[in-house]
């Protein structure tokens, strides 16, 4: 008598495909009923000789046995496929709120997801500042009419020296020069606080700056590099104007417009080759090092992106604005 | 500054239109804008030589055209010395002082229409066709002026800062003003009669009457006049333009140019000048290195081409050598002193847009670069249904006190927007509930939002910014939802919600302390440790202290990041059994006295062989139950790394289990 090699595999591999009750048991009368290749087999023990049915007996026994697990087994999965209930499953998910990250957040993120793989180092400091770093380490002497540029919140404080609300977050650059080894490549994301308050503008909103000093860099590095940024950020070719201006820090200064559909060139950028009082003051050795440095307004630049046109949303906390934003 | 266009485009002799004007000076520095018939110019600080139509031509035409300026018409005179008219100027305040009289005015007819109307719209009320005039000149030229009735005058003049204190002055206009030390003056034999480059007083200023004056034009320092106007709550014309600095070898001309236009609508008698210099401003001269500069540009630009450039700017070379070229600098240009200064000049003529721009190139590479604990988090929360708010920092005095304690000095503003906001925040709540209340009125009964800032502390000497993240939760389902699942959310859901947050983020020794009061939460609050550091509290609102801003019950969390960044280190990992768990249950019944976290710490300090963990599974009071008491159901979880646990080994160990609730906190062991 043969005995088929793959009889537990076939009823495995048919078991799997089984769907319902009435064709499990079809499949089991197939492999353990009256007229299936192992009750058969045994009734035809007795016309096999002494010594070699004792071998076929032991060998069907534990055939027998293997398929009757398989089949007890199995069993507990057809029960699970039969008694699931049909259900509408287009009803609506069970109640949830959908989070997101403030719209501020998400393109600071953005600008900085630029940089990061071009190693700038991230750099947050302090809202509140002394006078020395906020002013008078970047070129801004004491009553300089470019400090009327910066309308600036004081502090009352029983120190000697001038507290205040940082006006821009140049302040972290200098004492990242200050501590830091060269050649150094950072970005410097924050709050500022400048005390005016109408409809365009806030007393207090954010900006990122970005710093390079490094020897042999260029005016043409800084220009290539933030075009590059601008085209990245709104993922098109852009028209970008840059044209001179003046910040004490930088010298020469530049700011960087971009024609923005009808609205025409729309100022984003803020940029210049570090000046050298700044650099000096900072103990950094001009004849072997330059700098530059570029900074922007996150709302601004999330106007733009998203099409918000009053600035006082961002600071709203209105849900209806919010909900508007995805993660 | 706003200037008339078709004045200016006659003065410059151009064509261009107002468009094409505009972008021209946009282009080179000078950020224009058109408001109707006028052009807005937005002079930055460092360039006041351009607060003039003189200032606006040279730039005009070291651009546009290459002919010299053309000489405005002025009546010659000879400067004369004379102690009996200037006396004696200070010259760490003044550079020099040129009086001009003009004696035996009559016939004074005003200034024709063009000119008038010129002057008014740069924002110059006309006054008296005498004062119009030096307002005239000064638009033209650049030069203040400041004309006094002579008559009023008891020569000679002295410029000085005041001895004497407490000086009052009423000044043009009638306001009085009490004159400080570090104000330089212009005297006469009276008194003051002007503060230098601001305003003169009103006891000396001409009238309708008057037929002798005195026209000053002075060189005053930038250093002695800037923020000197503020003090006295003044912004002059003249103040804006000496703070930026006016061309020291001008007066002369400007005068003479006052006195041809005079002579247009007045008849005089006579007219003499007088001066007084105290030290000549000496010429400054700056060296460019040409290679130093193609370096530092990306540019390629040879010698000539850039003594071409700055010679059309006005800067003459008057030496050069292998390594340097020495330019002078015009009296004008109080903005140029270092080498980098030229190089401005020669990339703002050269073009900013035609400075090639370079492929960006990376920094040196970053070790040990660590994710930010606070992105992390925030993300954590936003994934769980927050939304992210941000708010200003300024709170009122109120607001601060409700939610920071008696030793947290706040940080406060000399110059607050208004008073309500005079003080910085040292909390964020204040916002969220405010957050939370504008959106509960607007008709939201399901919020979660959190925000992350500094708050801030006044220390002894300087101050203390600390890195917040505070969130709050606020459920209140009017109805149920067709699956019959609500938002439910109570102190245990937050939690969790904390608890699997810090969890998921890899933080270990996660401990939970209770505490009885953390402004702003009432006395169901936790505060939660890693390892000692305490990195945050949560608990339910105390509702008193939101200013009514909330009127039903709702939660909160305030998570200190920069705490947890400090001590986050990665797991070792241990290795896994292959053998199967084994759970129990116990139930017992325990007095209320007994705190969940007595019965945690007795089970977690005590060795029980084969413990892998326990959970409650169940709580109940009420029937069968004896008053003050409860009954609970803990599941314990045994494994073994070594073999298949036998019934026998757990028995040992709920043994010991049972004696431990029994003997130490009395619980009655149910089954």
């Amino acid at each position: 008598m043969q005995i088929p090699q793959d009889l537990i595999e076939t009823a495995t591999l048919k078991l799997k495909s089984v769907q319902s009750e009435a064709e499990f048991f079809q499949l089991r009368a197939k492999y353990l009923g009256k007229k299936s290749f192992v009750v058969e087999a045994f009734s035809k023990l007795k016309d096999l000789q002494a010594d070699k049915k004792v071998i076929v007996a032991k060998e069907l026994n534990v055939l027998k046995n293997k398929l009757t697990i398989l089949f007890e087994t199995s069993f507990e999965d057809i029960e699970s496929i039969s008694n699931i209930e049909k259900i509408d499953v287009t009803l609506p998910a069970d109640p949830f709120l959908v989070g997101s990250e403030h719209p501020i957040s998400k393109i600071s993120q953005k600008v900085i997801n630029y940089f990061a793989p071009l190693n700038y180092q991230i750099f947050s400091g302090n809202e509140i500042e002394t006078d020395f770093y906020n002013f008078e380490a970047l070129n801004f002497p004491e009553n300089h009419p470019a400090r009327q540029m910066h309308d600036t919140f004081y502090l009352n404080s029983s120190s000697k020296s001038e507290y205040l609300l940082r006006t821009h977050t140049s302040n972290t650059q200098v004492h990242a020069m200050l501590s830091e080894d060269l050649p150094l490549y950072m970005l410097s994301p924050g709050r500022v606080f400048r005390c005016d308050s109408d409809t365009t503008h806030l007393p207090m909103f954010t900006q990122i700056e970005g710093l390079v000093v490094d020897e042999n860099v260029t005016f043409g590095d800084l220009k290539g590099l933030l075009i590059d940024f601008i085209e990245d950020f709104f993922n098109e070719k852009m028209q970008v104007r840059f044209r001179p201006s003046y910040f004490p820090f930088t010298e020469p200064s530049a700011e960087v417009d971009i024609k923005f559909g009808k609205k025409g060139w729309l100022e984003i950028l803020g940029c210049g080759m570090v000046h050298p009082n700044v650099l000096n003051g900072c103990n950094i050795d001009t004849n072997k090092f330059r700098g530059f440095a570029f900074g922007m307004g996150i709302e601004r630049l999330a106007m733009l992106y998203y099409g918000v046109t009053d600035i006082r949303e961002f600071y709203s906390s209105n849900l209806d604005f919010l909900n508007q934003f995805l993660s | 500054m706003k200037i008339q266009y078709a004045y200016l485009k006659n003065f410059l002799n151009t064509k261009l239109s107002q468009k094409k004007l505009s972008d021209l000076f946009t282009q080179v520095g000078f950020e224009c804008d058109i408001d109707r018939d006028l052009i807005e110019f937005d002079i930055t600080p460092n360039r006041g030589d351009m607060l003039s139509l003189r200032g606006l031509e040279r730039e005009f035409h070291a651009y546009q055209v290459t002919k010299p300026i053309r000489k405005l018409k002025t009546f010659s005179l000879n400067p004369f010395q004379d102690k009996k008219v200037i006396d004696q100027i200070d010259g760490s305040g003044c550079g020099n002082y040129h009086l001009m009289l003009v004696k035996g005015l009559h016939k004074i007819k005003n200034l024709d229409a063009k000119k008038r109307s010129f002057i008014e719209s740069a924002g110059i009320p006309l006054i008296n066709p005498l004062v119009d005039l030096g307002n005239y000149v000064m638009l033209e030229l650049g030069a203040p002026m400041h004309v006094f009735d002579l008559a009023k005058l008891s020569l000679p003049i002295n410029v000085k800062f005041p001895k004497e204190k407490n000086t009052s002055v009423t000044v043009i206009g009638g306001d009085v003003k009490n004159i400080q030390s570090s104000s330089l003056t212009i005297q006469d034999q009276h008194g003051i009669q002007a503060i230098a480059g601001i305003i003169g007083s009103e006891a000396s200023s001409v009238s309708s009457n008057t037929s002798n004056i005195a026209i000053e034009a002075a060189f005053f320092r930038p250093e002695i006049i800037v923020n000197q106007a503020r003090k006295y709550g003044l912004a002059t014309d003249a103040s804006h333009r000496f703070e930026r600095g006016v061309d020291p070898e001008i007066q002369q001309l400007a005068l003479e140019r006052y006195l041809f236009l005079l002579s247009q609508i007045a008849e005089y008698e006579s007219v003499k000048l007088y001066f007084s210099q105290s030290r000549k401003t000496k010429k400054k001269n700056v060296k460019l290195d040409v290679t130093r500069f193609n370096k530092f540009s990306g540019l390629t630009l040879n010698s000539s081409k850039a003594i071409t450039i700055l010679k059309n700017l006005g800067f003459n070379m008057i030496a050069s050598s292998k390594s340097a070229l020495t330019f002078n600098i015009p009296s004008h240009r109080f903005d140029i002193s270092l080498e980098e200064d030229l190089y401005e000049e020669l990339l703002r003529s050269y073009g900013y847009d035609n400075i090639p721009a370079f492929e960006p190139k990376p920094g040196p590479i970053i070790k040990n670069r660590q994710d930010s604990i606070l992105d992390k988090l925030k993300l954590g929360f936003v994934y769980s249904g927050f939304k992210e708010l941000m708010h200003m920092p300024f709170v009122s005095i109120e607001s601060f006190q409700q939610l920071n304690s008696k030793g947290w000095t706040a940080a406060e503003l000399k110059n607050p927007i208004n008073d309500n906001e005079s003080l910085l925040r040292g909390s964020l709540f204040r916002s969220l509930f405010a957050a939370v209340n504008s959106n509960v009125k607007k008709g939201y009964t399901s919020i979660k939002v959190f925000e992350a800032g500094n708050v801030f502390k006044k220390e002894k000497s300087g101050f203390t910014q600390l890195l917040n993240l505070s969130g709050i939760i606020y459920h209140h389902e009017p109805q149920q939802t067709w699956s019959q699942k609500k938002l439910e959310y109570n102190f245990f859901s937050l939690k969790a919600e904390v608890y699997k947050l810090f969890q998921t983020l890899g933080m270990q020794n996660i401990a939970f302390k209770k505490v009885s009061s953390s402004m702003p939460f009432s006395e169901n609050a936790l505060e939660i440790f890693i390892g000692k550091v305490k990195v945050a509290v949560i608990g339910e609102i105390d509702l008193s202290v939101t200013e009514k801003l909330i009127k039903k019950q709702a939660f909160g969390f305030e998570i200190y990041p920069e705490k947890i960044s400090l001590i986050f280190t990665d797991p070792k990992i241990k290795k896994t059994s292959k053998f199967p768990l084994s759970t129990r249950d116990i139930n017992i019944v325990i007095d209320k006295s007994v705190s969940y976290e007595e019965i945690e710490i007795l089970l977690n300090t005590e060795k029980i062989k084969f413990l892998n963990t326990y959970s409650l599974v169940n709580t109940f009071e009420g029937q069968d139950i004896p008053k003050g008491s409860v009954s609970m159901t803990f599941r314990f979880v045994f494994q073994s790394n070594a073999k298949s646990l036998l019934e026998a080994d757990i028995k040992d160990s709920m043994q010991i289990i049972w004696n431990l609730l029994e003997k130490r906190l009395n619980a009655k062991i149910r089954s």
